[in-house]
């Protein structure tokens, strides 16, 4: 083997994703794997992260519970978990460093619907500084 | 695919017989370059199946790992029971299940991750 050797649960599930300016973007909660057309092995191809991609995780009734609330706080019919290309992964550490800040990644979605829904709509939320 | 789905997928031989869970999914990186990216892609080289989780997700099966003895020697003997299907002798995936090519007998011990 030549590369880099990782073992996929050990190194890479459950790890904190830091964006390009050292902010917290979330936790690796599955890999997204792609099996090449012309044949041979699958390479990883995205990080899955947020409530939509733990839920297939926990399993279950409380699972199914929570795949059914991440996806009523999305907006239109997108039912895929948020997605961390992983092209954009820098470094594979303790952490996983990435090259873009967090608000151009789909696991800031969450925090976005937040904002535009709910803190927004609040008496005074204008006023707060930039 | 996901990861996910290999995770705890029961691994079976051609004859039929259990080898095994996906316990852990062994990545190189050596694959293809992806567009803009940092360095070559994260090729699948196999599976690692068998009982060893407890001790590999603690770290303890890292070939860098010099002890204390007792704990070196107790996981040690716990990999033993672990066996490494590498993905070209993986046939088909099932829901749930993963069908291998040959015996389960001829797999290997995995190797200590890094």
């Amino acid at each position: 083997m030549a590369g880099r050797t990782m073992d996929a649960g050990l190194h890479l599930l459950d790890r904190q994703l830091v964006d390009c300016d050292g902010r917290l973007a979330g936790k690796v909660d599955d890999l997204e794997l792609e099996l090449p057309e012309g044949g041979g092995p699958p390479t990883v191809t995205a990080i899955l992260a947020g409530p939509g991609a733990l839920s297939r995780r926990i399993g279950g009734r409380f699972g199914a519970w929570l795949e059914a609330v991440a996806n009523r706080l999305r907006e239109g019919d997108d039912r895929k978990p948020a997605r961390v290309s992983f092209g954009v992964v820098k470094r594979v550490g303790s952490a996983i460093e990435l090259s873009v800040p967090r608000a151009d990644l789909e696991t800031n979605r969450l925090e976005a619907w937040t904002r535009d829904h709910l803190i927004g709509k609040l008496p005074g939320a204008g006023d707060a500084p930039d | 695919m996901r990861l996910t789905e290999l995770l705890g997928a029961e691994v079976v031989d051609q004859a039929g017989r259990p080898a095994g869970r996906v316990h852990d999914v062994r990545l190189v990186q050596d694959g293809p370059l992806p567009a803009g990216g940092f360095g070559a892609s994260l090729r699948l080289d196999g599976l690692i199946v068998g009982r060893r989780a407890v001790g590999a997700r603690l770290g303890y099966d890292r070939s860098r790992m010099r002890g204390p003895l007792p704990v070196k020697l107790l996981f040690g003997w716990v990999r033993h029971d672990g066996r490494y299907v590498t993905w070209d002798r993986v046939e088909r995936l099932e829901d749930g299940r993963v069908l291998i090519s040959g015996s389960a007998d001829d797999l290997p011990v995995p190797e200590p991750s890094s």
